[in-house]
């Protein structure tokens, strides 16, 4: 059913996704890239894939700059899709810019909560979650006047709406004020795509729910290794958890309860993918805990942090597999920032002579 | 040179002589003994000692930083973003501080530098909650080994430029004495010794002089005493002395004369 | 050798780089700002924008006005923008540290207390 219709609006922009994603590096590409010897011959195996952004960078770039410049190139697909996309999609694809916003205002809080300049604070924010408003946020010399600034201006008042009053933004860590940001985001963004009348009982709902419950999971999962042995309370985890995904909420209530490596092992048991990343993340760490994954110098074991991205990686290719959904979008963009890391990670192992670990970028094609 | 070269201004007397030797002496032991103190410095095991561990702990420490620059892009990697500014807006209190001890090394103070770590300050314990979280602990980690070696290198570093100063003093001192002092003792002991013989030459040539006269005036009184001797003889005994004179000359030319002609 | 008088107050390390190095040294936790209402941070951070009397004016802050600080790191390719500074700077308080930079390998041939050293011994 859905079929029939799609291609009406959505159909050219499909198309052109369908052509990004299969201008990604392949796992040949990667092999070649971990094969060079210095930034210049790594711009080189670039070259078919990025070129003309590339072309701009002085000889033997710093990786930061090369990051930047790759970074311009999803920008600017990004920006060309969002350009033509109408109706649902169009609303879909700001959803995903949101998760970006979040970070920029996190960062314009922090930036007056110091009492510096916001000003140059805009270069730092991530293009994508460029709003147009953003400069006005810039005004306001302290945290009330932003805090009204972000209800009236950003499309993200719903997400502090509710949760947070301007005072939080005083006390709070930054830390806790973006991450409850994030569980409203990801609990709209949910909502959204399984109520919405377009997409509802499309695949899109379908692979969307996939991708999102796993960044929930992930996150309620991170939140809770992360928080050990800081001052976040137990209760005052328990409110960044978001309130779906295939831990919730047995899953969830006993990752609030845990106090240790092993509770949160005991939490995930019951799905079988985190299972097996705690089994193998386990093995490797030893019962130190997670910050001794990957051993601190060990090459070869993966982190947790590795294991879900690797997951990640694959729900995203398995996206491509399904037609008539704007999730291959929200794929493509996953998909292309882990290009992006695997780039500047490959081009950082050989700016710093560390060739051992070059290998542990993520290719999934 | 002797007396022309630079000298201490002494009267030159038997006494500044003591002086001056025992300062030469002085200042020879005093050479000796800082000569050695700069080559214990120098040499042996303490200056290049610490100079090699500095050139190796340098170098070292490109590596280090190496290490650790690359944790941090893993950070990034995993953070999927730049933590800069909101690392640098958080810093508060150092948990990582210096302590300063002295070392002793040829009798030279050196400070070193002691690296601790405060407890129960993390200001970055949140950076990352959800996302990265333990890649940016582990990222402390490595950084905070990578200080533990800067900070080594920084003791070894003080060490090194206040051994240089104190090495540049004593061999300054050492130069000094050796170049200076002990010539300049030298040309002052020499120069009274010329001084002190130059007076004893004149103090020989007086006495001589003065023993001459004495002679001379002998010499008049006894004339004067042959004198009144002969003529208390011519008086009385006039013949003798002059029988003796005669008779012997007047003998060796008769018997020279005769064997000559053999010849 | 008066300084070895006032170094037993110095504990704290200063440090003048780039952002990656600046933000790698924080985390390792030498970040200190003292209390207001000086707000004194021990850290600068310098990219293409900060011109180079920022960097001296730092530099004589934390190497002259402050007494607190024990270590200055320095990034080897900023210290070669005050080169003069750095070279005609003998105080043994507070040590001055050229580290490297991400983008800037080491040369120990620029570093001012590798010279010295190099110098001393005649090589």
């Amino acid at each position: 059913m859905e079929g029939l219709l799609f291609n009406v609006n959505n159909g050219y922009l499909e198309g052109i996704v369908r052509g990004y994603r299969n201008g990604l590096l392949t796992g040949a590409n990667y092999t070649n890239m971990t094969q060079c010897e210095n930034i210049d011959d790594l711009k080189l195996q670039l070259g078919p894939a990025y070129g003309d952004f590339l072309a701009a960078l002085p000889p033997n770039p710093s990786t930061s700059s090369l990051a930047a410049k790759t970074t311009e190139k999803l920008v600017s697909e990004f920006r060309y899709v969002r350009a033509n996309a109408v109706g649902s999609l169009a609303k879909f694809m700001d959803y995903l810019t949101y998760g970006y916003m979040i970070d920029n205002v996190a960062l314009l809080i922090t930036g007056t909560l110091h009492e510096r300049d916001t000003r140059e604070l805009l270069d730092r924010c991530h293009p994508l979650g460029w709003f147009e408003t953003m400069p006005v946020l810039c005004v306001a010399t302290n945290i009330e006047e932003l805090y009204n600034s972000v209800l009236i201006e950003t499309p993200l008042a719903p997400y502090f709406k509710g949760s947070l009053i301007h005072q939080d933004l005083d006390e709070l860590n930054i830390e806790i004020v973006r991450n409850t940001l994030y569980k409203n985001y990801l609990e709209d963004f949910y909502r959204f795509v399984n109520s919405h009348p377009d997409m509802a009982g499309t695949p899109t709902s379908e692979v969307m729910s996939e991708l999102l419950e796993f960044e929930a999971d992930r996150r309620a999962i991170n939140i809770t290794l992360n928080s050990f042995g800081t001052e976040l309370s137990k209760a005052d985890r328990k409110k960044l958890y978001p309130s779906f995904g295939s831990l919730y909420p047995e899953g969830t209530l006993m990752l609030s309860r845990a106090d240790d490596f092993e509770g949160v092992r005991l939490a995930v048991e019951g799905v079988a993918d985190y299972k097996s990343f705690f089994e193998a993340a386990g093995l490797g760490g030893g019962p130190g805990g997670p910050g001794n994954m990957a051993g601190g110098t060990g090459s070869d074991g993966r982190s947790l942090e590795d294991m879900f991205y690797q997951k990640e990686m694959e729900i995203a290719k398995g996206t491509f597999t399904r037609q008539f959904t704007y999730a291959i979008v929200y794929s493509w963009v996953k998909l292309r920032e882990q290009e992006i890391r695997n780039i500047t990670w490959i081009a950082e192992c050989i700016a710093q002579n560390q060739k051992e670990r070059i290998g542990n970028y993520i290719s999934v094609f | 040179m002797s007396g022309a070269g630079d000298r201490e201004p002494v009267f030159p007397t038997r006494q500044s002589l003591g002086l001056m030797k025992a300062k030469l002496k002085g200042a020879e032991t005093g050479h000796n003994l800082l000569k050695r103190k700069s080559e214990a410095l120098t040499n042996p095991n303490t200056v290049p000692e610490i100079t090699r561990r500095i050139d190796e702990a340098k170098r070292k420490m490109g590596r280090v930083m190496q290490i650790a620059s690359l944790s941090l892009a893993e950070v990034t990697y995993a953070v999927g973003g730049n933590i800069g500014y909101q690392i640098q807006e958080s810093a508060k209190s150092a948990r990582f501080r210096v302590r300063a001890k002295q070392e002793n090394v040829s009798g030279v103070l050196l400070p070193a530098f002691e690296a601790y770590q405060t407890e129960g300050n993390n200001d970055f314990a949140m950076t990352g909650l959800g996302k990265g979280g333990q890649q940016v602990q582990r990222c402390r980690e490595t950084y905070a080994r990578a200080v533990e070696a800067l900070v080594e290198l920084a003791s070894l570093q003080t060490a090194f430029v206040i051994l240089d100063e104190v090495i540049k003093v004593v061999n300054r001192r050492v130069n000094a004495i050796e170049h200076v002092i002990i010539p300049r003792t030298e040309n002052t002991i020499k120069y009274i010794n010329s001084e002190l013989d130059e007076l004893d030459r004149e103090e020989f040539y007086r006495l001589k002089k003065v023993a001459n006269k004495k002679q001379r005036d002998t010499a008049a009184a006894d004339a004067e005493m042959k004198k009144k001797n002969a003529e208390r003889e011519a008086n009385g005994e006039k013949h003798k002395a002059p029988e003796v004179d005669d008779s012997t000359p007047a003998d060796i030319l008769q018997a020279e004369g005769d064997e000559d002609i053999i010849f | 050798m008066s300084a070895q008088t006032d170094f037993r107050d110095r504990q704290f390390l200063a440090v003048i780089g780039d952002e990656d190095s600046v933000t790698g040294l924080l985390l390792a936790g030498i970040g200190h700002v003292t209390p207001p209402p000086d707000n004194q941070k021990n850290f600068l951070v310098v990219d293409n924008k900060t011109d180079n009397a920022a960097i001296e004016a730092a530099f004589d802050k934390f190497s002259t006005e402050r007494k607190d600080i024990a270590i200055i790191l320095i990034n080897q390719h900023v210290a070669d923008r005050i080169r003069h500074r750095i070279d005609t700077y003998t105080a043994a308080f507070p040590t001055v540290l050229e580290i490297p930079s991400k983008d800037h390998p080491y040369d120990p041939e620029k570093d001012s207390v590798l010279r010295r050293i190099r110098r001393l011994f005649g090589e």
